[in-house]
């Protein structure tokens, strides 16, 4: 059994750090805030999902690094960002394996949507030690897909209402979401 | 009426013409066969009557009844009838299935759809396509195969009822069974709405076992080069494109 830790900024700049203990999914909201996240994994055969999601109006940063301070630790991070207007926002996410720590695994995927002409920008960095370690990372900035607004538009369905679909698909990216525990970012994806 | 007159087509942002003056009327309750050589304009066609943004129309022009489409959105060219089932469906992950349908059927309707009767009349149709019912709560084509593609295709012509409906290679990569099924819709779909007609692009004359049509042209360099009934695809089978006398 996972613990889940849910976590709503709203226009603000915190900090966070964590030692993980147990197998854990922590679902980050947050909306227009500059948060940094320090995570150790301090317990062998643990994994960690981090679903970070954030809408962004001002100039924002989002630092996370999680650090694998034990053997057969497994982390995957999912940072999504939608910057809406024309400001910058940036993403710096480490994955640490230091030299002590065998056969983890340390993944990240990092995305941002510009809706406008706004400056984004994602550092993403793995810093490996050990041989025996699976690490991948991705970084996406861009706007939506035009092919996949086609195919939905091709339905009938408006421009407006088709990028609707994607930003919450793309924002709430897990089915385990509890939806009754974001109303507050749900209603600030309807109003992007 | 759906109407292709004149029509020059090229790649947006490009001098290259895939499309060179092509013209075609498809009447209500009609069946149109579109085949031809790899690379010829037959998938182009279908996306620029869609209104695809890779292609642009540089000369001509696309009617429904009588009245320009080419100033129209992809999705108001949709709420005026027209159908793609496309070649390659788009795969969009996190967006349901479920969502996605109900979402273009109250763009269709211009109401909100009740969720218990669009679920159950969901379930009826995806037991006569034969899919699976829990593929309405999967993400948008992903982890489909090419059948459950194809068929998932079908599936949102029941459902949003088009008037002009466009398969581009509908049979291409459907078992044997599969291909009936698809057809087997198509047909009913076709006997339900008796002034909807159809446009067939095809390599191959087997899919016209099931869903007889009344023209078969040939599309040859950007162009329709010959037109006959269901002999021609038959001859194409026999022949090969360079075996028939194929204007050029």
């Amino acid at each position: 059994m996972n613990k889940i830790l849910y976590i709503i900024d709203d226009n603000s700049n915190k900090d966070y750090k964590y030692k993980i203990k147990e197998d854990t999914i922590i679902y980050h909201f947050s909306i227009n805030s500059s948060n940094n996240v320090e995570i150790d994994l301090v317990k062998e055969n643990i994994s960690l999902y981090y679903y970070y999601n954030n809408i962004n109006y001002d100039d924002n940063e989002f630092k996370i690094e999680v650090r694998h301070q034990k053997n057969n630790t497994h982390s995957e991070l999912y940072n999504h960002g939608v910057n809406v207007k024309n400001n910058k926002l940036t993403y710096y996410v480490n994955g640490i394996v230091p030299k002590d720590s065998a056969k983890c695994i340390c993944n990240q995927e990092n995305q941002i949507i510009n809706m406008n002409d706004g400056k984004s920008t994602i550092c993403p960095n793995l810093l490996i030690d050990n041989y025996d370690v699976d690490s991948n990372h991705g970084a996406y900035i861009g706007k939506f897909s035009e092919e996949k607004l086609f195919y939905l538009m091709s339905r009938g369905i408006n421009r407006e209402d088709a990028t609707r679909l994607l930003l919450t698909s793309y924002l709430i990216n897990s089915d385990s979401i509890d939806l009754n525990k974001i109303s507050k970012f749900i209603n600030e994806i309807e109003k992007i | 009426m759906l109407e292709i007159k004149n029509v020059y087509c090229s790649i947006t942002d490009s001098n290259l013409n895939i499309l060179k003056g092509l013209s075609l009327k498809i009447k209500e309750g009609e069946t149109h066969v579109i085949m031809g050589p790899n690379g010829t304009g037959k998938s182009t066609l279908a996306k620029a009557i869609m209104g695809h943004y890779k292609y642009s129309i540089t000369k001509g022009d696309i009617l429904i009844d009588k009245k320009s489409i080419l100033n129209l959105t992809v999705d108001e060219r949709a709420k005026k009838g027209l159908y793609l089932c496309m070649q390659d469906p788009t795969v969009i992950e996190g967006v349901s299935n479920s969502e996605f349908l109900r979402t273009a059927l109250s763009s269709k309707t211009g109401t909100k759809v009740n969720l218990y009767s669009f679920i159950t009349d969901m379930e009826k149709a995806m037991k006569e396509v034969e899919l699976d019912s829990n593929m309405l709560h999967r993400s948008l084509n992903m982890g489909f195969s090419g059948g459950e593609k194809k068929k998932n295709e079908i599936l949102g012509l029941k459902v949003l009822k088009p008037k002009y409906i466009i398969l581009d290679e509908i049979d291409s990569g459907l078992d044997v069974d599969s291909l009936r099924i698809v057809c087997k819709n198509i047909k009913q779909y076709m006997k339900e709405n008796k002034d909807a007609s159809l446009l067939i692009i095809t390599h191959y004359p087997r899919i016209l076992e099931y869903l007889k049509p009344d023209y078969v042209h040939i599309l040859k360099d950007g162009k329709i080069r010959k037109s006959g009934d269901i002999s021609l695809a038959l001859e194409v089978e026999k022949e090969g494109y360079t075996g028939i006398n194929v204007m050029s």
